[in-house]
């Protein structure tokens, strides 16, 4: 039977922290997940937003974490070479309603201590976003905001967590759990592991991987948000992260650039559902938001609609829960349940904490190796002409591109699959083939024929995104 | 850094076309890029007949469309470069050229642009739902039976009856697939008529106007979806493994978007205007290649 001092159960985002700041101490660590591939759950469905800080109650622990977190974040995509975009936010009002809002969330913010946040009259925002719906009143300008990717982020987590000696278990599912003296007990479809401890980041099903051996305490509801993805070439894209704050008490339109370029409008909220299809009504409500706020934005430049599940964590008696809900059952164990927004900001941090506490517990000594840098997948469309020149000719397989949307070489999809990616949408999270205006209906054949040489399958085996969704029909359905 | 008088981008009827007229006009330094390891663009995976009625007074088969074209051009001098993806092009008329193991930049007096079109994706439309396996442009699954001899489904839906959704209908038919219907949101079929005839009404594929899709149903693999009559607004759920969208083709102007009209900028064939028949888009294309070959000669 394998043995580690700890175990990390779920490879999304949050789990792939906690192993990667648990792997700072001296510790035999295992990060097991579900699926083939991490990042592939509520990871993969986000607002892309990192939150200067200011929507939270001074004091609260969201508070300080997101703006701590908030600052460190260029170092930490610094260390994990992942693209950061500190673009600002402008959170907009139209109306008295929104106006107090605003004020509000000035004296939280600056009572939080989130730098430079400013209030801005209608002239100087529309400066800054000419393409604004009239009618603006003020905007609360926040420039610490940001965005990014949030699988890549979790991904790279990942590689650095496998970097420092990290074990990555894919394909096991965690079924039951036992406790005695020892540790714990875990019984996967691939067999028992024991571990003197468990940091339970399982995502929607944390709540039922804690009730595998201690009564339920917290439930989750989860809430869908469906959003639209413009192409990086449409017009009338803004610059700035835009938070519509609208008159009635309602969730707004949120408007980010992503770092990719390319332009996400969302979330129209959906309550109490696990449902990851969109909604035409959804859609609808985005598209008509978006031309109101943005009234020359081009949606002809819509290239995908996608749905993102959030986990609300609830108490037994249906009163939410509005702290990260951070769960200590028993001793050494751990458990992240229903780490709603903003999760994406907070996530080194919540693994920070978490792996804090539970280093103290084990008495683990720090991994004086522990190296915090990881080196992303060399992209040759954000090199200069002699710089990409050189590499094409050192490595033929940089001069052959794959993605021709998002200029994206056979070099990268090999690294890719190299470094885990198993499916073309694996492929996809890792180097951003597909992403672009034709939405892989030109590439994806030929990653799936890339795939299956490199992982030596069939062709037919090749999946989109996981077990039954095989490009090739099989008969099977 | 390299230099030629003219690059064509784009190695399919229209850049063939446009190649051998501007080398016929007199232009004896010509290079023609394609990113496809194959040249011909979308015609050798169009193995039905129906093309090159005007061009060559005969019905041709996609590839055999190419051969006639690719034959011609081996009587000249005109440099093809296959696997050839051109990442950029800039004012100062100099391109970024980029192969296996060779990114280089050509400077160029004219460019003519023959880069086709791009199908549009079911992302475009507001249509909800899953996004599961099992969904095809149609030019996706022509390739996908065609060229790779692979197998897309078998209880096909077709939204968009366009020339390509037709001939994708009767194609699918001929694959021994059972074709549910080719869903068309207007009064009556998009494409050409013979295409009607031949690939629909010979096959007895039904054509359901004023219809369209409006979510699609599946976890892993597509299983139906909700369909609208538009008249009525009334719904239904039809069954299927496979979506074959044929939503349109845009013009692919990726390249020079940010130039602006420029008098060495050509463009030729779909690129600039999509053509219902390969022999009219050859055929500006000759125009355009032939004007440009002259003013280079």
């Amino acid at each position: 039977m394998e043995r580690f001092d700890a175990a990390v159960i779920g490879g999304g985002l949050l789990g792939c922290f906690a192993a990667r700041e648990l792997s700072r101490r001296k510790l035999d660590i295992a990060l097991l997940e579900a699926r083939e591939d991490v990042c592939t759950g509520i990871s993969r469905a986000n607002t892309a937003v990192v939150y200067p800080g200011y929507d939270h109650e001074p004091g609260t622990l969201k508070a300080e974490m997101t703006v701590r977190a908030n600052a460190a974040f260029d170092r930490l995509c610094k260390e994990l070479d992942v693209p950061f975009s500190r673009c600002g936010s402008l959170m907009l009002s139209f109306g008295p309603r929104a106006d107090a809002v605003l004020r509000n969330k000035l004296q939280n913010g600056e009572a939080n201590g989130v730098p430079g946040l400013r209030l801005l009259d209608a002239e100087r925002v529309y400066a800054m976003e000419p393409g604004l719906a009239p009618g603006l009143r003020h905007a609360l300008f926040s420039p610490t905001a940001g965005t990014v990717n949030p699988w890549q982020l979790g991904i790279a987590a990942c590689e650095n967590a496998v970097h420092n000696g990290v074990q990555l278990r894919l394909n096991t599912k965690v079924e039951a759990l036992h406790r005695d003296a020892e540790g714990y007990l875990l019984e996967t479809d691939r067999g028992s592991i024991r571990t003197r401890a468990v940091i339970n980041c399982a995502g929607l099903a944390a709540h039922w991987v804690q009730e595998l051996l201690f009564p339920p305490s917290v439930r989750i509801v989860p809430t869908a948000g469906d959003y639209l993805v413009l192409d990086k070439n449409s017009v009338g894209k803004p610059t700035h992260i835009l938070e519509y704050e609208p008159e009635e008490k309602v969730k707004g339109l949120t408007v980010v650039p992503t770092v990719e370029g390319s332009l996400l409008l969302g979330p129209f909220e959906r309550d109490n559902t696990l449902d990851y299809a969109t909604t035409e009504g959804g859609l609808f409500w985005v598209r008509e938001q978006a031309s109101r706020l943005l009234p020359g934005l081009d949606l002809d430049g819509t290239i995908r609609s996608f749905a993102a599940v959030r986990p609300n964590p609830e108490q037994m008696d249906g009163r939410s829960i509005h702290s990260f809900c951070i769960e200590h059952p028993a001793e050494r164990f751990w458990s992240l349940i229903g780490i709603k927004t903003p999760g994406l900001t907070c996530a080194r941090e919540l693994g920070q904490y978490v792996a804090a506490a539970l280093a103290r517990e084990l008495h683990a000594e720090e991994n004086k190796a522990f190296d915090p840098i990881r080196r992303a997948i060399p992209k040759a469309h954000v090199l200069s002409f002699d710089e990409r020149r050189k590499l094409a000719a050192a490595e033929a397989d940089y001069g052959e591109i794959i993605c021709c949307c998002e200029d994206v070489t056979r070099a990268e999809v090999l690294e890719a699959i190299r470094r885990g990616a198993c499916t073309v949408d694996g492929v996809k999270r890792r180097v951003g083939t597909g992403m672009g205006c034709c939405q892989g209906a030109r590439c994806e054949q030929k990653i799936a024929a890339l795939l299956s040489e490199a992982l030596r399958m069939p062709e037919s085996a090749v999946t989109k995104d996981g077990k039954g969704t095989e490009r090739i029909y099989n008969g099977a359905c | 850094m390299e230099h030629v008088k003219l690059l064509i981008v784009g190695a399919g009827a229209a850049g063939l076309s446009a190649a051998l007229s501007a080398w016929d006009a007199g232009c004896r330094d010509i290079l023609l890029a394609d990113r496809s390891a194959i040249p011909g663009g979308v015609l050798p995976q169009c193995i039905h007949r129906g093309f090159g009625l005007t061009a060559f007074g005969e019905e041709l088969s996609g590839p055999e469309y190419t051969e006639r074209l690719l034959a011609a051009l081996a009587g000249t001098g005109v440099r093809l470069s296959l696997g050839t993806e051109v990442l950029s092009v800039s004012h100062d008329k100099a391109a970024v050229l980029s192969r296996r193991g060779c990114v280089s930049r050509v400077r160029f007096e004219r460019l003519i642009l023959a880069s086709g079109c791009r199908e549009k994706s079911i992302g475009a439309l507001p249509v909800a739902g899953t996004r599961p396996a099992g969904i095809f442009t149609a030019g996706q699954a022509q390739e996908m039976i065609n060229l790779r001899h692979q197998n897309p489904g078998r209880e096909v839906l077709i939204l968009g009856s366009g020339d390509l959704g037709m001939i994708m209908a009767r194609r699918f038919s001929l694959e021994g697939k059972h074709v549910i219907a080719v869903l068309e949101q207007g009064e009556t079929y998009g494409g050409m008529a013979r295409n009607y005839h031949r690939c629909m009404e010979a096959y007895h594929i039904p054509l359901c106007c004023r219809m369209t899709v409006r979510e699609i149903h599946g976890q892993g693999r597509i299983s139906g979806v909700t369909a609208e009559h538009l008249d009525s607004g009334e719904r239904e759920y039809i069954a299927c493994d496979t979506l074959v969208t044929a939503l349109g083709l845009i013009p692919e102007r990726a390249l020079v978007r940010e130039l602006d009209a420029s008098p060495w900028l050509s463009l030729a064939g779909n690129c600039c205007r999509v053509h219902d028949i390969v022999d009219s888009a050859a055929s500006q294309a000759q125009r355009v290649g032939h004007e440009a070959g002259a003013s280079l000669s």
